[in-house]
């Protein structure tokens, strides 16, 4: 007994009809399982030697420019330490001149203490606050605006108080006298 | 790119293979296909800290400045020239600024090394600072990436460290002054000030004993800590390398 006939569904093509089984009807629409999703193809590439050659190039970019930088600049010596003699300005080494600068607008306990114990805390908390998961700039406003604000005023203290204080922390500008220390 | 093209193609054959008469010695083409390389980087000790594969984008230089591997590099370029300073160096008042002294005039390449050592340092803060910043914009600290930035803050607290206490060892009006304008911070700390001033300091003003615990710290104690904390840190690197750093769809 041959069960396979053909089956003609309108617009559809047709289907096989087999002795077990009957076409009852076919409904439009989204398969039951969902959505399917087919994986998105990335793009990869070999580490060796695509990453490791450019690491290569950024890692011999930096030894030459210490390098080079090594030969035309020495590394300051001043006179030998003396604590009965305090030089004017007392300056902090670059990284911690924005501090120092703070240190001449707030009580000690605020800019001292204060201000890097929370930047500290801030930054170790900062994934755990920001929660959204956009990556893009674009998407992240908020966040990128208060990043930036944050960092031009600390690279502007840094530079006021690098290069632009001089003795009892006044006011110099760099052209005229030079206190910046490295 | 040339050799990005050639990705998924077996190597260049060997010139030998390439002959007619080497094809008809082999016969079988050349055995290094994607597959074999992949195996060849999986069981290299060297390559252990790198995935096999990266997404394209991610290595071009407009998506990284390579950075991070520039401050490693910077510190592996401090390490280098802090051991071989170290031979020519006693941190004691006494002998500390005419060891400098002896070591920029007497010794070979001593003042080249100082400047390199120096130049290093301060080129790692901005790296690393710099760092920092980038991963901020890209956005590097979002899930499941969180403690690679707290570990990358460690980093960060480390390098200053590490310059800070090494800025006291050539025992200069310059050294002696900028740590104690930094150590003075610390006296303003509620309760505790005086106490962890103290401690640094290893008295009431910086002496010989600051000079020892600032040496015992800038090259044991902070570079041990340092290169622990970076193998933790480039290891999470690795194992989230083939995360897709493009998706900017909120996930529900």
């Amino acid at each position: 007994m041959n069960d396979e006939t053909e089956v003609d569904l309108p617009g559809r093509g047709s289907v096989q009809k087999s002795g077990d089984s009957r076409v009852l009807g076919i409904v439009p629409g989204k398969p039951v399982a969902g959505e399917r999703k087919e994986p998105e193809e990335q793009n990869l590439v070999m580490v060796w030697p695509n990453l490791l050659v450019r690491q290569a190039v950024a890692a011999m970019s930096i030894i030459l420019l210490v390098l080079f930088i090594a030969i035309f600049a020495d590394a300051p010596l001043r006179s030998v330490a003396d604590p009965t003699n305090t030089p004017n300005p007392e300056k902090a080494p670059w990284y911690f001149a924005a501090l120092q600068e703070l240190l001449a607008h707030f009580h000690p306990l605020i800019s001292g203490v204060l201000i890097p114990t929370s930047i500290i805390i801030g930054l170790v908390s900062l994934p755990y606050i920001d929660r959204s998961t956009f990556l893009q700039p674009r998407h992240r406003k908020v966040a990128v605006t208060a990043w930036t604000a944050f960092m031009v005023i600390w690279i502007v203290l840094t530079i006021i108080g690098f290069a632009f204080r001089g003795p009892n922390w006044g006011w110099v500008w760099p052209w005229q006298e030079w206190h910046g220390e490295l | 790119m040339t050799s990005t093209q050639n990705e998924d193609r077996p190597a260049q054959e060997s010139w030998l293979r390439r002959t007619r008469v080497g094809r008809s010695i082999f016969r079988t083409p050349s055995k290094a296909t994607p597959r074999d390389r992949a195996a060849g980087h999986w069981s290299n000790f060297f390559l252990h800290i790198y995935p096999v594969k990266v997404p394209r984008k991610q290595i071009t230089f407009r998506y990284s400045y390579y950075l991070g591997v520039i401050s490693t590099v910077l510190l592996g370029s401090l390490v280098a020239s802090g051991i071989y300073l170290m031979f020519f160096y006693v941190p004691s008042p006494a002998s500390a600024y005419t060891d400098i002294q002896t070591l920029q005039t007497e010794v070979t390449f001593g003042q080249y090394i100082r400047n390199v050592h120096r130049w290093s340092a301060h080129l790692m803060v901005l790296a690393v600072a710099a760092h920092m910043a980038r991963m901020f914009y890209r956005g590097a600290y979002k899930s499941p990436r969180e403690f690679n930035w707290v570990l990358g803050v460690g980093l960060l607290l480390l390098t200053l460290l590490l310059s800070f206490t090494g800025y006291l060892l050539p025992w200069d009006q310059l050294a002696y002054w900028a740590v104690t304008v930094g150590t003075e911070m610390a006296a303003y700390v509620p309760m505790v000030g005086g106490d962890v001033q103290r401690m640094l300091l290893g008295g009431a003003t910086v002496s010989a004993a600051t000079l020892l615990r600032f040496y015992v710290l800038h090259v044991a104690v902070l570079p041990t800590i340092i290169v622990s904390v970076l193998m933790i840190h480039i290891w999470r690197w690795r194992k989230d390398a083939m995360l897709d750093t493009e998706r900017d769809e909120p996930d529900e």
